[in-house]
């Protein structure tokens, strides 16, 4: 499956996910001799799904290393290292794993410019990868944007294609002025995305991933390209118009743009990729309605996780998540109402999609 | 220089510490710090010792109790009172108070309220003056208590694998709040040192600020050459854990050991030279104070700034 996240142009390519994350790592090392890279098999032969590939080869130990199992330890000394100058790049092959190092990230990290009135600085990138199917289940499967955006001080971004990592990492390594948690998404990296050279057509913030006028579908991650899929699909059989906005940032959207989007369509789809409770598809409420509590013609339709831990049966996981079936049939109900008689997608199962993941991990 | 000079200088710090800390201590019923205070009275020396025996540009990372570290680093007087008192003035604008003091124009690079979380930050400075081929060396500061969180052992693993140039400095009071020593830990943290392959020392004699220099500037040089070290320094809380009182009437301990203490502290026992330095010292408290006094609040131009 090949999506075309912007429109083809010159110089265009294909990359996939895992292609994008390689040549920005690169990069970063290349350009940048303070950066390195750190993390549980940032040097094996796996490369964190091929993210890292060859880059201890190329630029050594002392930049791409190894580390024990010691998520907070590793954060704390990632934070120290940036207090003197490095910019550190730390991943955790799972986001479930970064838990461990909250009391660095959240205590720490995320306070350490503000609570020193501006001495301190920590910028670094914390990579994290959230896993989904081939029964990944309730410990290797979390998303946690929401959590991490909470906090005050923390970057949150959610990559949903190769030109998302082509854009925003340069922009992100070395520049941004604190702390930056990357969430990226397992079933994407071996996906294939047309890119052009990079032009900063992501900004660190929210964009329109595809233009509409009928209803708004505010995604995020791997659900982006599920929007994408179910607006190709409701435009080919209804001739519906869906307008796609990727958040991107979750710690700091364009709420203006989502806010205009909304206040030209009336309708309001969420795709999330995690919970809905205290969750982003709650903070794009909130920003609608303190904007103004009209916007909206009629409820919204909100697509996440079901409200329990991740379960690991293939037939328990197909309904845990929302399905393409169920995406399409959100943007449907929003438009024409809840008798639309539209045929929905045969794929009952997202990942169908997404063959190439075939596990195990 | 004569061992004298040495001791009259690490003297005059230690009393600096003790009477900024006393100053606090009148001033903490008008409510002017706001602020939870966690003294080192009585335990001045392993600041003053530690930081002496160290270079100017060595780094320290901090705990909530160190006004100690902060003024023995160098650290400015009057922005240290400024940021007690929550004012602009202050070294980080009112927004760190006690808790969280930093200097890092003299090294002091944070302090942090959660027990054990700046130890790794010293392991990452280290690492990055390796890679730079520096000869800088990181110092983590932290309390006996500290050594039973888990970060402390994966600091200590770390450092010992990447071989980098950081002293983990144990100030050793025999108290995490109000519970004992012996009731938390079931290891002996040299031998724990030793399980990763690190030296250590554990020096008994934490009054004395020749000594602990002296211990420092030994350790220092091998942490310098490129080997981690655990230098350990039994001290005396003599206030209570937080805030500005005494705290044997609980009865959770007596004053015993405190006493003992005492009778060989220096800033007790040298009345003589004390009295001589007292008067520029207390000059030096006032000034500082005034600045504090005379410092504005901060308000909503700085509520939202350096966020991100
Ligand atoms: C992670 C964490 N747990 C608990 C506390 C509450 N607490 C504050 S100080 C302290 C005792 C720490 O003892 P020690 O490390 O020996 O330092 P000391 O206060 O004796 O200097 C505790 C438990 C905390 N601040 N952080
Ligand atoms: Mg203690």
């Amino acid at each position: 499956m090949s999506i075309a996240a912007v429109k083809p142009d010159q110089g265009t390519r294909v990359l996939s996910y895992a292609g994008a994350l390689l040549e920005t790592m690169d990069a970063a090392l290349a350009d940048h001799a303070n950066t390195f890279i750190m993390g549980q098999g940032v040097d094996d032969f796996k490369g964190i799904f091929g993210s890292t590939t060859g880059l201890a080869e190329k630029y050594g130990a002392a930049r791409v290393f190894d580390v024990p199992l010691m998520e907070e330890g590793m954060t704390g000394v990632a934070i120290g290292a940036s207090l003197v100058g490095d910019y550190p790049i730390t991943t955790h092959i799972r986001a479930d794993f970064s838990f461990l190092a909250m009391n660095q990230i959240i205590n720490l990290a995320a306070k350490y410019r503000y609570m020193f009135g501006g001495l301190m600085r920590c910028p670094m990138l914390i990579r994290i990868v959230v896993g989904r199917s081939w029964g990944q289940g309730a410990q290797h499967s979390q998303s946690p944007q929401s959590t991490f955006a909470h906090y005050p001080g923390l970057t949150v971004v959610m990559p949903s294609s190769s030109q998302a990592i082509l854009d925003m990492y340069p922009a992100i390594i070395n520049r941004h002025p604190g702390p930056v948690i990357s969430i990226e998404h397992r079933l994407l990296y071996n996906l294939d995305f047309t890119v052009s050279p990079s032009e900063h057509r992501v900004p660190l913030t929210s964009y329109v991933a595809r233009k509409g006028s009928d209803v708004t579908v505010v995604a995020t991650s791997v659900m982006v390209l599920e929007a994408l899929r179910a607006a190709q699909y409701v435009e080919d059989k209804a001739g519906i118009s869906a307008e796609i906005i990727d958040l991107n940032s979750i710690s700091h959207p364009d709420w203006d743009l989502v806010a205009a989007s909304v206040r030209k369509t009336g309708r309001l789809v969420v795709a999330d990729t995690s919970w809905l409770e205290y969750g982003v598809a709650a903070e794009v409420c909130r920003q609608l309605v303190m904007r103004d509590p009209g916007l909206l013609r009629q409820p919204p339709t909100m697509l996440g996780m079901a409200p329990a831990p991740c379960p690991t049966a293939k037939s328990l996981e197909d309904i845990y998540y929302p399905s393409q079936h169920e995406t399409v049939d959100a943007i449907l109900v929003q438009v024409r109402g809840d008798n639309h008689g539209i045929a929905l997608p045969v794929e009952r199962s997202m990942t169908e999609g997404y063959k190439r993941f075939r596990g195990p991990f | 220089m004569k061992d004298e000079a040495i001791y009259r200088r690490l003297f005059r710090t230690a009393l600096l510490i003790r009477l900024v800390e006393e100053r606090i201590i009148e001033l903490y019923p008008s409510d002017k710090i706001q602020s939870p205070v966690h003294l080192s009275i009585g335990q001045e020396a392993v600041a003053v010792g530690v930081c002496d025996g160290l270079k100017p540009d060595d780094l320290v990372f901090a705990t909530y109790r160190s006004h100690g570290f902060y003024i023995a680093k160098g650290g400015s007087l009057d922005a240290m009172f400024a940021e007690l008192y929550g004012r602009k003035g202050g070294v980080s604008g009112g927004k760190a108070g006690s808790m969280h003091l930093a200097a890092p124009e003299v090294g002091l690079m944070g302090s942090s309220a959660v027990v054990a979380s700046t130890i790794p930050h010293a392991v990452g400075a280290a690492l990055s003056f390796k890679r730079r081929g520096l000869s800088q060396i990181a110092v983590a500061v932290f309390g006996d208590g500290a050594t039973e969180e888990g970060v402390y052992h994966e600091s200590l693993n770390f450092a010992a694998l990447m071989k980098v140039p950081v002293l983990f400095l144990c100030e050793d009071n025999g108290l995490a709040v109000h519970s004992h020593r012996p009731v938390r830990q079931s290891y002996r943290l040299a031998e724990h040192a030793a399980s990763f392959g690190i030296a250590s020392r554990r020096l008994e004699e934490g009054w004395d600020m020749l000594a602990i220099r002296q211990a420092t500037l030994e350790a220092a040089a091998k942490v310098r050459a490129g080997e981690p070290f655990v230098l350990e320094i039994v001290t005396s809380r003599y206030k209570e854990h937080v805030g500005v009182g005494e705290d044997f009437h609980f009865n959770y301990r007596t004053s015993d050991g405190v006493d003992a203490w005492k009778r060989r502290d220096p800033l007790i026992v040298d009345q003589k030279l004390v009295a001589t330095l007292r008067p520029d010292i207390e000059r030096e408290i006032e000034a500082a104070v005034a600045f504090a006094e005379a410092s504005p609040a901060p308000g909503r131009d700085e509520l939202l700034a350096d966020v991100i």
